[in-house]
């Protein structure tokens, strides 16, 4: 929760002492940040040397900050078989503390409804360990990029609460918010970097964030496709069609940065044993769902998608007061058969405007 | 590879993959794309996002079929009558492009002929497309400006092969639709660097860069690039080899990356073949069926552990990295040709990857300008790449073919090597599924692939599911002339009655066990598409 | 410093200490952790499910089929269907599994006292209903009449016929039909809906409680309404596949329920307010 005092408390940090900051941080933290490599991507990665990072804070990155809280593929025990017994080692895992840098709204947003997630019902012991000790410093967007629409799902362009820091860009310096405990403690410790801020920059941030309201490109009806989830009326004609084009890739759910279903299997290594592993899934496969034997109790053709979009924009909705989607854009790029959450929402609106 | 060959002179896509999302009007024919190249099925649904018409052949209704604006379902084996038929209709209607076959085509006339001859009412019969089907069909491609032909392994693996390719040729420079952007004939491989291997000569027929081993000036180039003496006639084809061995003439052979005792036709023959070899050596990176009839098996690094390039479907060669290092004693292949070779006492010397580039680039007219620091930028380049200043090459055969004309080939519907008859009464067909890559060797290991599936499915017509009292999921036996398997039932009306499908994905249903050995004379490529089967029904004991 | 987490997801080792072969497909296996602590301390309800862990086999649910009122040990009867059930019938006695749990909502024994109890199964679907009879006729006076309608595929395949047994002799009215029948039957053939039809319970104090596959399911839902069971008066555990356990990892979802925190034990009035296939297909 955003302090009362904190909210209209916020400094000045000029970009030319911006890496000085991140290399005080560096010392005593794990930093990650969006960078561009060769391939010129730009990609959340674990800085090891901050001068040969290029820190790219406009252009979204190609990842969310999922993998580091939900790795890809986390082994969770390693197990062994013997005569005296079949049993389960845990895993030792030192996560460092770390820094988040240059998180934007959506993926910031994202790591709150994943808080949620690990725990609502029961606390995950394996995301939150990677969770606790991090911090997040966000970076709000001046210019949203083209798949991008964050202002229809509540998660952007800025971000009043969420993050310990929170960067706004000013031109020559940012407008830094704090958001929570650790961020006051950052601003404290490194007090030197910062300066006061002005009532013309506060007027600067509230000007910028204007303009960037007025650049989505897309006009994504968010609230409208949740209103019709809800009262049950996306017609089954948009169903039918929506799994018809899904090609059954996974790459929406990949990339997603709330998508966090996940599965549980294992690996045998040896005769004596093997690991455990935690791995990302996808609502949208068969298999998640078709049980030992064969029988699928999700309905084949169009049960799948049904489920995709219904979980996101009208169970979350239920349950958290808001989409599960944070207007990141990610599937819209992914997607290979043009069934992204844009095309749901713009097919279940169609004839209903 | 040889249809295109013959009339364009190149046998490979003329566009770029993304050019597809451009084309006003897709013709699919043979190609389960969303299953098999999904990449490329992208592009053609963003293209029908933008308006695009799709057209798709195929005797199933396939997703892309669903997803079609018209879909001709053919009875199998009859692709040159149908494509006949299109173009007689192009004819009749005006639609030929009559500036672009004079200024750049020959045999025009022989292919007009032919077509005139041609009963339309009786073609399309001998099809199974209502005829208006097919002259919608043939005035939407006709007429649009911009129309590629997407065309896969449905089309090539029958005993016509070659004449059904350039039947799809003879079309497509009817209609005037090559040698501009967004518009052309493509060819999608089936497997990755498929198109590098054939680029490096990886044919009986061919030296690197398609140069013709009886053609004595590029033998000689290549012999002074060797250092040796250099055979003046064509190889043998695959199934020669996997096949009886050329009578026995065979007694060793070196497999790299291939798993005949599953991917090959008439799969007891091969067996045979293997068996009966005095010397067997197999690189693979995990054991495969074949690699357990070998005396010697080298373990190869899989992609993600060499570095060097690819070169894909739209002629593009791109950079691979060294992702990780080889696990265990594995090498590159290049390491394991290079050993192999060193020891049969033909020392050769490439330190890298790289170096080899060099010298791909200097016996290899297309490849002349491609050296890895170049392909290192951006996404590699696409050939013709004739020099290190040349860009690459989008689309082929601008301003003139290959060849010099594109050549038209007319040709007349040949049956299938084999048909249902009383005995064998359903007709098979075989292809792929999207969790799989051929014989499995790679993905069955998967734990997610696996999950998602574990087992050959045999899709049959709930009519002839129906005569046969079969269930949904039953264990069903399949039986042709030469084998029989068993496998689950999959009852779906994406089949018509009267034929089946199904995958040769899977070792314990080995589906060239039963497939025909009947080959097409042109490219020596087996019919795998065709065959004449039953099913039985597995009594409960 | 942040509290400690507790690692919900550690399989706990417990020992094969009786295997019932229930048919030719269904074993019960009589577990106990090999902890003694912990296992005197486990508590658990009818209607909820473990997580069962194989060597190289993953996790699997599987409901429990005892009841807490005889503690010491967790009986979890168990069919052939996928490779970890394959496994564990290849388990001996003095063999070690991995189990955590208990999870889910259980059945609404509070709500259930007093009334009338219908149980209609078919084959392993008697296995979580059974830890509901059990816990009935060990506080016999809290519940009524106790009736189990019970269809299997052939009489050899009637699984559970010691507990049947017993449960006749405590007064539980036990009435089994099969689909086909075999030399030496002579009870009724058919669909154990028709077992229904001989049936007259007072609807103001009786519960049904159903479990089988899909297809009965449906039929047996028909005929209760009928027969004028309103839709809070039938209950049922539904079958899904699971990985955590705990309502994260969403395997099991149902139209925006989890069947592992939400169910599996629903009423069919909960179930009507959600698209799933056991209703719509």
């Amino acid at each position: 929760m955003v302090h009362a005092a904190a909210a209209t408390h916020s400094h000045l940090l000029k970009k030319d002492h911006l890496k000085g900051f991140l290399r005080k941080l560096a010392k005593e933290y794990r930093l990650v940040a969006p960078v561009r490599n060769r391939h010129s991507d730009v990609l959340f990665t674990v800085i090891d040397d901050l001068d040969a990072a290029e820190i790219e804070l406009t252009e979204p990155p190609q990842n969310s900050l999922k993998q580091f809280f939900l790795p890809q593929q986390e082994r969770l025990y390693t197990y062994t078989t013997t005569a005296e017994g079949y049993d389960f080692q845990p895993v030792q895992a030192t996560i460092p503390p770390t820094v988040y840098f240059g998180v934007h709204p959506c993926d910031l947003s994202a790591v709150l409804y994943m808080d949620v997630v690990f725990s609502r019902h029961q606390r995950d012991p394996f995301y939150l360990r990677r969770r606790q000790g991090s911090v997040l410093i966000g970076v709000n967007c001046n210019s949203p990029a083209p798949n991008c629409f964050c202002n229809a799902t509540g998660s952007g362009p800025f971000l009043e609460m969420g993050s310990d820091l929170q960067l706004t860009d000013l031109g020559d310096r940012f407008l830094v918010e704090i958001g929570r405990a650790p961020g006051q403690a950052l601003i404290e410790r490194w007090q030197v970097f910062f300066s006061p801020s002005a009532d013309k920059d506060r007027a600067a941030h509230y000007q910028t964030f204007l303009e960037a309201r007025g650049r989505f490109s897309r006009q994504v009806h968010v609230e409208q496709a949740i209103r019709q989830l809800e009262a049950d009326t996306v017609p089954e004609q948009v169903w039918t069609e929506l799994s018809l084009r899904c090609q059954d890739c996974g790459g929406c759910a990949y990339l997603c940065p709330t998508c966090t279903c996940f599965t549980i299997s294992d690996q045998q290594l040896d005769d004596a044993g093997g690991q455990r592993l935690r791995s990302w899934d996808a609502c949208t496969f068969a298999g998640f769902t078709a049980m030992a034997g064969g029988h699928n109790p999700v309905q084949a053709k169009t049960g799948a998608i049904r489920q995709r979009f219904t979980h996101k924009l009208r169970d979350d909705v239920r349950q958290n007061g808001r989409p599960s989607c944070v207007g990141c854009g990610r599937c819209v790029g992914i997607c290979f058969g043009g069934t992204d959450i844009v095309r749901f929402v713009e097919r279940a609106c169609q004839g209903s405007l | 590879m040889a249809g295109l060959a013959t009339t364009f002179g190149s046998g490979a896509m003329t566009n770029s993959i993304n050019e597809i999302e451009n084309a006003e009007v897709i013709l699919v024919s043979g190609s389960n794309t969303t299953e098999a190249h999904p990449q490329v099925a992208r592009r053609m649904l963003e293209a029908v996002d933008r308006g695009a018409r799709l057209i798709v052949i195929d005797p199933r209704r396939t997703r892309l079929a669903e997803c079609s604006h018209l879909h001709l379902a053919l009875r199998p084996g009859t692709d040159i009558p149908l494509l006949n038929a299109m173009m007689r209709v192009l004819l009749d209607e005006g639609l030929a492009d009559d500036l672009f076959i004079e200024m750049r085509t020959e045999n025009f006339l022989a292919l007009r002929d032919m077509l005139n001859r041609l009963d339309l009412a009786e073609t399309a019969e001998l099809t199974g497309v209502p005829l208006p089907l097919i002259r919608q069909a043939a005035q939407l491609y006709g007429r649009a400006r911009k129309a590629v032909i997407c065309y896969c392994l449905g089309v090539t693996q029958h005993v016509c092969g070659t004449e059904n390719v350039q039947t799809i040729a003879n079309l497509a420079m009817l209609a005037g639709h090559i040698e501009k952007e967004d518009t052309g004939v493509d060819p999608l491989r089936g497997q990755n660097n498929v198109q590098g291997a054939c680029d490096m000569g990886a044919l009986p027929n061919m030296l690197p860069s398609y140069q013709d081993v009886h053609n004595e000036d590029f033998r000689e180039k290549f012999e002074r690039g060797w250092g040796v003496k250099l055979p003046e006639a064509p190889g043998l084809t695959l199934v020669e080899m996997t096949h009886g061995g050329a009578q026995g003439s065979i007694r060793g052979m070196f497999i790299m990356g291939e798993n005949p005792m599953l991917s090959d036709p008439t799969l007891s023959k091969v067996e045979e073949t293997l068996r009966g070899l005095d010397f067997l050596a197999v690189s693979d990176i995990f054991l495969t069926e074949t690699a357990r009839l070998a005396q010697v098996v080298f373990p190869a690094a899989c992609f993600a552990e060499k570095s060097g390039s690819f070169t894909n479907s739209e002629r593009r060669v791109q950079m691979v990295r060294q992702a990780v290092p080889p696990p265990g004693e594995c090498r590159a292949d290049s390491e394991i040709i290079m050993e192999l070779s060193r020891r049969l006492g033909y020392a050769m010397e490439y330190d890298s990857s790289g170096e080899v580039m060099e010298e791909i680039a200097l016996l290899s007219p297309i490849y002349g300008g491609m050296h890895h620091d170049r392909l290192e930028q951006n996404w590699g380049l696409q050939w013709p790449c004739w020099d290190r200043n040349h860009p690459g090459t989008p689309f082929l055969h601008k301003y003139y073919f290959t060849r010099g004309r594109g050549h038209f080939m007319p040709a007349n519907h040949t049956p299938p090597g084999e048909l249902p008859g009383p005995e064998y009464p359903l007709l098979l067909m075989t292809g792929r599924i999207y969790h799989h890559y051929h014989t499995g060797t790679m993905t069955r290991k998967s734990e997610r692939l696996t999950r998602e599936c574990n087992q050959a499915v045999l899709q049959i017509n709930p009519l002839d599911a129906k005569a046969q009292g079969l269930r949904q999921g039953e264990t069903v036996r399949l039986v042709s002339r030469r084998g029989e398997i068993t496998l689950a039932a999959g009852i779906t009306d994406q089949v018509e009655p009267g034929m089946v499908y199904t995958t040769f994905h899977f070792a314990e249903a080995p589906i060239n066990l039963l497939t025909n050995d009947a080959f097409d004379t042109g490219s020596r490529c087996p019919e795998y598409k065709v065959c004449a089967v039953r099913v039985e029904k597995i009594m409960d004991s | 410093m942040p509290q400690p987490i507790a690692d919900i997801y550690l399989p706990r080792q417990a020992r094969v200490e009786q295997i019932v072969a229930e048919n030719s497909q269904i074993a019960t296996f009589v577990l106990a952790f090999c902890d003694r602590s912990y296992n005197d301390g486990f508590r658990y309800q009818p209607g909820q499910f473990m997580l069962v862990s194989m060597p190289h086999c993953g996790e699997a649910p599987i409901s429990i089929s005892s009841t807490a009122t005889r503690p010491g040990n967790i009986h979890l009867s168990v069919r052939r269907a996928g490779k970890l059930t394959h496994a564990m019938h290849g388990l001996r006695v003095g063999d070690t599994l991995g189990l955590r749990g208990p999870y889910g909502r259980p059945f609404p024994m509070e709500q259930l006292a007093g009334r009338d109890l219908l149980f209609v199964a078919g084959g392993i679907g008697l296995a979580p209903l059974r830890a509901v009879v059990d816990t009935c006729l060990d506080q016999r006076d809290r519940f009524g009449a106790l009736t189990v309608l019970y269809g299997s595929r052939t009489p050899s395949d009637i699984a559970f016929q010691g507990d049947l047994e017993l449960w006749r002799k405590q007064g539980v009215d036990c009435r089994l039909t099969v689909d086909a029948a075999e030399p030496g039957w002579d009870g009724p053939v058919g669909l154990v809906t028709a077992l229904l039809d001989d049936l007259a319970p007072e609807l103001d104090k009786s519960t049904a409680l159903i479990c089988g596959p899909p297809l009965m399911f449906r039929a047996v839902l028909g005929k209760l309404a009928a027969m004028g069971f309103g839709d809070h008066q039938v209950l049922t555990t539904m079958e899904r596949h699971m990985k955590c356990g705990v309502g994260i990892c969403r395997h099991c979802h149902m139209d925006g329920k989890l069947a592992c925190v939400d169910g599996p034990v629903f009423s069919l009035a909960e179930l009507r307010k959600l698209k799933i296939l056991e209703l719509d297909g």
